[in-house]
């Protein structure tokens, strides 16, 4: 097990998060089983009063999460040189066969709790509390996630051995792959830029035309393809290397960090249009959440694209 | 206008000691009325003036003001209600020291940030109205029990809210000040503000004003 200063602070979060969100969880169930907004009883009162305690609790979590998840990939990328082989974040995502499931259970977490905090919102705005249980119902749910989440990064920590060898992002993210990034990264460029420019091109068109619940799936498809064709083509660019891949290297400095903002554009960005389409399910009528999908989305594809073009224009050829 | 209905509030505090202090409790106060609550030191009367404001929720029961169900509120808009519908008159006053007479009478407003005319003159109003636009610009600290008392009244005032509640207001001051008071309470009555006082002061309880007295003895009404 790496015990590193930042892997020791992801623990100890970790378990505070964990007591916390079992006792939120705890309300949770009691007031998924007992809640009746009408009812004037010292049981319907005291829940009232629970419910602020457990939106308290779990607003917090959402509000470290957020900043946490880069700490995580940080402390991927910092331990990374502690492992013979690996030479960003990926060489220690890839180091056990938890990482992979790690990474995603954490993005889906974001986007639990991104809903979770919408409900929430929704819900303070009436006096009435009207998605009080169905908020707390959806953290039961969220809250198996967490847990799930915890466990895995303590296996995961735990199970990394730092005498063994790991591969290089070079060899996991390369187009001679056995595995399915391999196939991912041999998908026919233009068919992939045609797809990635063509969802941008809905989800504007979508937007344009009011229709709220293909602006939602048309930024999930958009979260797919804009990853794939990031590992696929754009990165190339970013590293100036038509071999290199890797999802992680530009988070690092040599890149000015570049990858964080790119990553953070796309998920407010996908995470506001998906927003959109549940706010629309429940009959709420929210215009902000469709302009901040939209301009994160856009800000998104004017990164990565800057990319290549500037290329293209420095050395007058592409990758 | 205001009902309290089977209401009970009961202070948790440990597992195996809890106070009540008010037990299934029902009353109606209808709009324009002067209500006032007697009883001793202790009886539940402050309770049930915390409850109309929304300054606490029951245990058990519902308070409604004005069809709204003011002890099912969310802490935000129970906030809102308080600014907006209640005045509320403490026996200490609750003014702020460090602050001129203008500026505390001016807190109520500043939540809902209105035009510098449109609250200077509801200030001016209510100066003129409690007789204390001479002291407008002096620190409460320096004024007088009876000058406070005006202040703390036209605070409560400033925003023309439709229920007026008073918590001992007279407990600190001297008869001649309290006749002062009663004379204020007049003005307000004849405004058509409803107006629910706690007291055990009895030179409220032969008054020609008060509509109603209603006594409160161990967390019940008599």
């Amino acid at each position: 097990m790496i015990l590193a200063p930042e892997v020791l602070t992801l623990l100890i979060i970790n378990g505070i998060f964990l007591l916390l969100a079992t006792v939120a969880f705890i309300l949770s169930v009691k007031i998924f089983l007992k809640w009746d907004i009408n009812s004037t009883t010292k049981t319907q009162y005291t829940l009232e009063k629970q419910s602020f305690l457990a939106a308290t609790i779990i607003k917090y979590i959402f509000a470290i999460k957020l900043p946490l998840f880069l700490f995580f990939v940080f402390t991927l990328d910092k331990i990374s040189t502690l492992l013979t082989g690996a030479m960003c974040a990926a060489g220690v995502v890839d180091a056990t066969e938890y990482g992979t499931y790690l990474l995603i259970l954490k993005l889906l977490n974001l986007y639990l709790f991104g809903f979770w905090l919408t409900l929430h919102y929704l819900d303070m705005k009436s006096p009435n509390l009207p998605y009080s249980k169905i908020k707390f119902e959806f953290f039961i749910i969220a809250f198996l996630f967490l847990v799930a989440e915890i466990v895995l990064e303590g296996i995961m920590f735990q199970a990394i051995d730092i005498d063994k060898m790991v591969s290089c992002c070079g060899t996991l993210y390369s187009s001679a792959s056995t595995s399915a990034i391999g196939d991912i990264l041999n998908i026919n460029p233009t068919l992939l830029l045609g797809l990635f420019y063509g969802n941008f091109i809905l989800m504007v068109l979508f937007y344009k035309l009011k229709v709220k619940y293909l602006f939602a799936i048309s930024n999930i498809t958009f979260i797919i393809i804009a990853l794939i064709s990031l590992i696929s083509w754009f990165g190339t660019y970013i590293y100036e290397l038509p071999t290199h891949h890797c999802p992680f290297c530009f988070l690092q400095s040599d890149y000015y960090y570049v990858g964080y903002a790119i990553y953070t554009a796309l998920f407010i960005g996908t995470f506001y249009g998906i927003r959109s389409g549940i706010m629309e399910m429940i009959g709420e009528e929210r215009k902000r959440s469709y302009n901040i999908s939209l301009i994160f989305n856009t800000l998104y594809l004017l990164i990565v694209t800057a990319y290549p073009l500037v290329y293209f224009m420095r050395n007058g050829v592409w990758l | 206008m205001i009902t309290l209905e089977n209401v009970s509030k009961i202070y948790e505090l440990n597992k195996n000691h809890n106070v009540t202090t008010l037990e299934q409790i029902n009353l109606h106060i209808k709009e324009g009325e002067l209500v006032v609550l007697k009883g001793v030191s202790g009886s539940g009367k402050s309770t049930i003036l915390s409850l109309i404001a929304a300054l606490t929720k029951p245990t058990e029961g519902e308070v409604v003001v004005n069809e709204k169900r003011i002890s099912k509120l969310p802490d935000s808009f129970a906030s809102d209600y308080r600014q907006q519908d209640i005045g509320f008159i403490f026996q200490k006053y609750n003014l702020i020291p460090t602050l001129s007479v203008k500026e505390n009478i001016l807190l109520p407003l500043v939540p809902t940030n209105p035009a510098e005319d449109e609250a200077q003159a509801k200030l001016g109003k209510v100066l003129e109205q409690f007789q204390i636009a001479h002291k407008k610009d002096e620190m409460v600290r320096n004024l007088s029990g009876g000058e406070q008392q005006r202040v703390a009244i036209a605070r409560a005032h400033v925003n023309n809210p439709k229920i007026i509640i008073a918590d001992e207001p007279t407990a600190n001051l001297d008869e001649k000040l309290s006749l002062d008071f009663i004379e204020i309470l007049k003005q307000l009555k004849s405004e058509g503000k409803t107006i629910v006082i706690a007291t055990h002061d009895p030179l409220f309880f032969d008054l020609e004003i008060v509509d109603r007295i209603v006594e409160v003895k161990a967390g019940k009404i008599l």
